[in-house]
């Protein structure tokens, strides 16, 4: 652990470049991958598909851009794929009773919001390291969904704008899609042309500089907890929406892949380091890989194995393209 | 260990407060208040019978929460060993389907897991890759592999061998299970290497402050190494165990076990940040967590409760432990 913040942390901080060098490898890696898999399977550039991939990238994109600024402050959350399914069965539990997209939409924000008050209040307030606490959310986040429903909630509103929240498009463009561009546009300015971002990244690096310069440290992190939650209150309803039903077990390994897709960006699980562009481009690696592995008609529990390769692999090469550029 | 040497500094502290200040009293008596509080409310939980199931039902969490406690206190992370119990069952069944012998078996699975470890521990102390992210990978591709292999059925034991069915249902003198016979040997062992051994001492020093250790001439990566086969390993044989106890190799065996095994080991108060922690306190942990949720399934809760209210136990137990230790320090 201690090698990679010696080898890498100073230089990503000091270029404003585009492209850190992990993210070139990455976009490298993703070239590599698209054009191999389009030279096997030339279905891999219809429409179809690529609206396809791009849906799936929507619900992991949306989670993942809260998930990277928490990760930039140090922290992470482990409970973001039970907190999903909960905010699933929810939503849709108050959109049966209510039939007003808007007042599930609410119930969903404000509860995934709430989630993510808690956590990061056992957090700051209680001192709890994050890993541990959001195991602990895990847990009762996976037995308190089948205490709330023992069987999935099914949609019995028919509200067509909620259908539409899943499976809609505006012009060619899936609404999914334009929702998670919407998330990651705001996270993005935030992270890199605001103030509020600079702290983020700041608090991450180094906390205890952060606060004597007069910060509430703990603030910016139960922000970056709550943004998380919101994230994931958006993405249940999403997935809700898709699946036409509020399941319990949805949202199980989750985590593993938002998180996943943010380590693979480049974002350092030690705080300060990272970028939002990095997470997209972690995003679409692990869905064109998914994609590919269908199209090509591979056994789909590659889906598993090829992801762990290339988390591993590019977190190698980031490193030895470090150790590079220091000598 | 810490804990205990904060408060020394200070003036001399009341009696009660010094007994508290030991990490592994506290959970001690967090444990005897659990087993009273179920023994009063939850029938037939004070029994011979119970108490000694729920030790074969923590053997698992206990063998590997050795590794786990290791791992960290080398100041690393090792969570693929949910998905490692999946793994090794596979060589353990089949060699024991084709040669009828225990030994054979467990000698595969156990290589199977020196070649695991190795991998990790070479990953991670040799190429410097963060052990989250490794042991993350390393996990995803041995469930993965796990499910590819056996297109996610269960292979069954078709071996039957009496020593194999022993090491689920077998006692020791009739009373104690042999799975827990197992756990209590190895945590006696490896808590003497930790505490007595050189190379014990070697892996506090290293987790506590890698540059220290350097300097004092220890081979870190080499210590790292090592501890992620030690993890390994342990892992395996909580896997040999889990697969005599459900008679198959399991595509789902080891779910979230690492979770557990995780909140278990810092509930017993070993330190994410590497360096602090003993085994002992890791040993109560489980047995706290594993205790809570036999003597709630008494009660009569669902499945569901216990999750929430062992998610609940973590967090105000850590939150309880940094208070503490935070006063200890700003006095």
């Amino acid at each position: 652990m201690s090698e990679l913040t010696h080898a890498s942390a100073p230089r990503r901080f000091i270029g404003g470049q585009l492209l850190g060098s992990s993210q070139l490898v990455l976009g490298v890696i993703l070239a590599v991958l698209c054009i191999a898999i389009s030279i096997a399977a030339p279905q891999f550039y219809s429409e179809a598909n690529i609206i396809a991939i791009l849906r799936q990238c929507a619900l992991v994109l949306i989670v993942a851009s809260g998930m990277t600024m928490l990760i930039i402050t140090a922290e992470v959350d482990l409970s973001v794929g039970a907190s999903l399914a909960f905010v699933g069965c929810i939503g849709m539990a108050v959109l049966n009773s209510t039939h007003s997209l808007a007042l599930g939409m609410l119930a969903a924000l404000a509860f995934a919001g709430g989630v993510g008050l808690f956590n990061g209040l056992v957090v700051t307030r209680l001192r709890v390291n994050s890993l541990i606490a959001t195991i602990g959310t895990m847990m009762m986040l996976q037995g308190g969904v089948y205490l709330f429903t023992r069987e999935a909630v099914q949609n019995h509103n028919q509200l067509t704008s909620f259908t539409d929240l899943g499976a809609g498009y505006v012009g060619a463009v899936p609404v999914p899609v334009i929702l998670a561009a919407l998330i990651f546009a705001v996270a993005y300015v935030t992270l890199r042309f605001t103030t509020l971002g600079r702290y983020l990244y700041a608090v991450g690096a180094n906390e205890k500089a952060v606060r004597l310069s007069g910060v509430r440290s703990e603030r910016l992190k139960l922000f970056a907890f709550i943004v998380t939650g919101l994230c994931v209150g958006v993405a249940g309803m999403i997935l809700s929406s898709l699946m036409n039903a509020g399941q319990p077990t949805a949202g199980r390994g989750f985590e593993l892949t938002v998180i996943a897709a943010v380590i693979l960006g480049g974002t350092s699980l030690l705080g300060g380091r990272g970028s939002l562009f990095g997470t997209l481009l972690g995003v679409l690696v692990l869905k064109v890989i998914d994609n590919g592995i269908i199209i090509l008609g591979w056994n789909q529990d590659l889906q598993m194995v090829v992801p762990g390769v290339v988390i591993i692999l590019a977190t190698y090469l980031d490193i030895i393209r470090n150790r590079a550029n220091v000598r | 260990m810490s804990l205990a040497s904060t408060a020394s500094v200070k003036a001399p502290p009341s009696l009660l407060a010094r007994l508290f200040a030991r990490q592994e009293l506290a959970l001690l008596v967090c444990l005897i208040l659990v087993i009273v509080f179920f023994s009063v409310t939850a029938e037939n939980f004070f029994s011979m019978r119970n108490m000694t199931n729920v030790l074969g039902q923590a053997s698992l969490a206990l063998t590997a929460g050795i590794g786990c406690a290791i791992v960290f206190i080398s100041g690393e992370v090792d969570i693929s060993i949910g998905s490692l119990l999946a793994t090794i069952a596979l060589p353990l069944i089949i060699i024991m389907n084709d040669t009828n012998s225990l030994l054979l078996g467990v000698s595969g699975a156990l290589l199977f897991g020196l070649i695991i470890g190795a991998v990790n521990g070479y990953l991670t102390a040799y190429a410097g890759i963060n052990s989250l992210i490794v042991t993350l990978g390393t996990m995803f591709i041995m469930r993965g592999g796990v499910y590819l292999y056996t297109g996610q059925r269960a292979i069954p034991d078709d071996a039957s061998l009496d020593s194999f069915i022993a090491l689920s249902d077998g006692r020791l003198f009739n009373i104690i299970p042999y799975s827990a016979v197992i756990a209590i040997v190895l945590l006696a062992a490896f808590a003497y290497m930790m505490r007595h051994r050189p190379f014990g001492r070697q892996i506090y020093a290293v987790g506590g402050n890698p540059e220290v250790a350097r300097l004092a001439g220890y081979d870190v990566r080499r210590v790292k190494f090592i501890c992620f086969i030690i993890s390994s390993l342990l892992a395996t044989v909580a896997g040999i165990i889990l697969a005599a106890r459900v008679g198959s190799a399991q595509h789902t065996a080891g779910l979230n076990f690492e979770f557990q095994v995780v909140a278990a080991t810092v509930l017993g108060g070993v330190s994410l940040a590497g360096g602090i922690g003993s085994l002992s306190g890791m040993a109560l942990g489980v047995l706290i967590l594993q205790f809570l949720s036999n003597g709630l399934r008494g009660l009569g809760l669902p499945t569901e409760w216990q999750l929430v209210i062992t998610g609940m136990i973590i967090i105000a137990a850590v939150a309880f432990d940094e208070a503490k230790r935070r006063r200890a320090i700003g006095g």
